[in-house]
């Protein structure tokens, strides 16, 4: 069993990746508006969808990509624009609702379009197979996800502490009112923001419908041990949310290893015993986006 | 009341409300270019209100509110802001986990002028000492000049300075008083809030009182100030010092 430690252990930090990158998307967006985004999970899924199609219709893996994560930011900031954002004033419990309601019908229109099954979604030959690290082997496409989600997070980090956008945006957080009276249009901050977390969702969704399967529940199924990554990471952190992730994927696919029928509940034992220790979750005091 | 030709702000017949509660009623005001005015009141008299309405933060419910000629009232905060009015609020309002430049930066918002963020920082050298100290980190008195150096890299025709002294050592509340008076001397507008009225009426050319959300008063700062008495009617005992 040992010699499927290594591996399974980094299977664990691709999986945990997953989490952290979805975890982020919904830290962003819940930290700037109060909204909490269930309808998350329904934008990684249609990335993945848009791409399959796009791959079907003779385009390559790599121009889907990009061009679906894409197609759902415009699809987010619209969603945006016309439904979240009337709800801003409103308590959070609104726009939860609201998102909610949005990932049922987006489940169905799934259902309607692409079958209610999971369809085959194969990464490009070029990332089939398995690729030796000397002491193990592992698929190429989970190192290449490895890669995309740790360019993705890097990419994110630098737009948020190196960019007068980014400064913005670290700023509305802790008083949107304030940098709105400095002649900050705020609502374009909110707009760009929402794409943001969506564009995260939308690239996780490409890249997990490789690994994880497509079907119409697939990303809904991501989206609770994101939020479990959000709550043990702490609100507000993303380093927290990075590291969170990384910890649930561990310890799911340490425990699918060694006693597989408690993987299911791994990451909710994960998350009472943070929360008994640290009631704010790893890093929920250290400021936001800490 | 009618439009005062020629005034930098010119607010007629403002009324606002938080919710169903009246908080200003029928306020008119105004602050011509290069002026200093004094907005005095108790605690609750509608003088943050005022602020936040000019602001566009509170949008009133009805009257108007001219910057510049241009018709203000219930403009966004950022399209007032770009207007050129600066704003140093109550509390001061630092962005705690951002350094003191972060701070600065984002005020820097595209309104060219004189005050660019290495001139402010030439001008309040304490600030240039602090950049990269976390604002949330500096004392009062620090924050206060940050929070005046902040509004001022947006290069206002008019600062809105709210309660300046709160919460500050006297010799820190002098040393505000002084930065504001040199830039009264730059001919940069203020409109200045103030508990401590007679500190208030040092620095400004006439003076507004507000009572209730009603303008009680609105003449000389010099000559309100000579009649202390008056002062004491106006604000009460407890609130005239210096």
């Amino acid at each position: 069993m040992t010699h499927d430690l290594a591996p399974q252990l980094f299977n664990g930090l691709v999986l945990g990746a997953f989490y952290g990158i979805v975890a982020i998307g919904l830290s962003l967006i819940m930290n700037l508006t109060g909204t909490i985004n269930m309808a998350h999970g329904s934008f990684m899924t249609l990335a993945g969808y848009l791409a399959y199609t796009m791959v079907q219709r003779g385009m390559s893996f790599w121009v889907a990509l990009i061009v679906a994560p894409l197609i759902v930011v415009i699809v987010g900031v619209l969603v945006e624009r016309g439904l979240v954002r009337p709800l801003y004033k409103r308590e959070p419990f609104y726009s939860l609702l609201m998102t909610f309601g949005l990932s049922l019908m987006a489940e169905e229109a799934f259902r309607l379009i692409w079958g209610p099954n999971g369809v085959p979604f194969s990464p490009p030959p070029a990332l089939a197979g398995a690729a030796a690290l000397g002491f193990m082997s592992f698929p190429t496409f989970r190192i290449f996800i490895a890669g995309v989600l740790i360019v993705a997070i890097v990419a994110l980090a630098l737009f948020l502490t190196r960019t007068r956008f980014g400064l913005r945006l670290r700023a509305a957080v802790q008083d949107t009112e304030m940098i709105a009276a400095l002649g900050t249009n705020t609502q374009v901050l909110y707009a760009v923001n929402f794409g943001l977390g969506i564009l995260l969702a939308g690239i996780a969704g490409v890249l997990a419908a490789g690994m994880l399967g497509l079907s119409p529940t697939s990303g809904n199924a991501l989206l609770m041990p994101a939020f479990v990554t959000v709550i043990i990471g702490g609100m507000g952190s993303l380093f927290g949310s990075i590291v969170g992730g990384l910890l649930i994927g561990m310890a799911i696919s340490l425990t699918t290893l060694f006693i597989p029928a408690a993987s299911e509940v791994a990451m909710y034992i994960l998350m009472a015993i943070v929360l008994l220790v640290r009631p704010r979750g790893l890093f929920g005091e250290e400021g936001i986006f800490g | 009341m009618s439009e005062r030709p020629g005034a930098l702000l010119d607010i007629s017949g403002l009324n606002t409300n938080y919710g169903k509660i009246s908080i200003l009623r029928d306020v008119s005001l105004s602050v011509n270019a290069g002026e200093v005015v004094a907005l005095l009141g108790l605690n609750g008299a509608g003088k943050t209100t005022t602020m936040r309405s000019i602001l566009g933060l509170t949008p009133p419910r009805s009257g108007s509110i001219r910057f510049e000629g241009a018709s203000i009232e219930g403009w966004p905060a950022y399209k007032v802001a770009r207007l050129g009015v600066g704003y140093v609020p109550e509390g001061r309002r630092m962005f705690k986990d951002l350094t003191t430049l972060e701070n600065l930066q984002l005020a820097e918002t595209g309104r060219s002028g004189d005050w660019t963020i290495a001139r402010v920082l030439e001008h309040l050298p304490k600030l240039a000492e602090l950049r990269g100290r976390k604002a949330g980190r500096l004392s009062g008195g620090e924050q206060e000049m940050l929070a005046i150096g902040r509004a001022l890299v947006s290069n206002p025709r008019l600062l809105l300075v709210d309660e300046p002294s709160q919460g500050l050592a006297p010799l820190v509340v002098e040393e505000v008083y002084r930065i504001l008076g040199e830039l009264k001397g730059r001919g940069v507008a203020i409109l200045l809030v103030e508990q401590n009225a007679l500190l208030a009426l040092k620095i400004a050319d006439r003076a507004y009182v507000l009572d209730s959300g009603k303008i009680v008063y609105a003449g000389s700062a010099a000559e309100l100030r000579a009649d202390r008495e008056r002062v004491r009617t106006l604000m009460g005992l407890s609130d005239v010092v210096a």
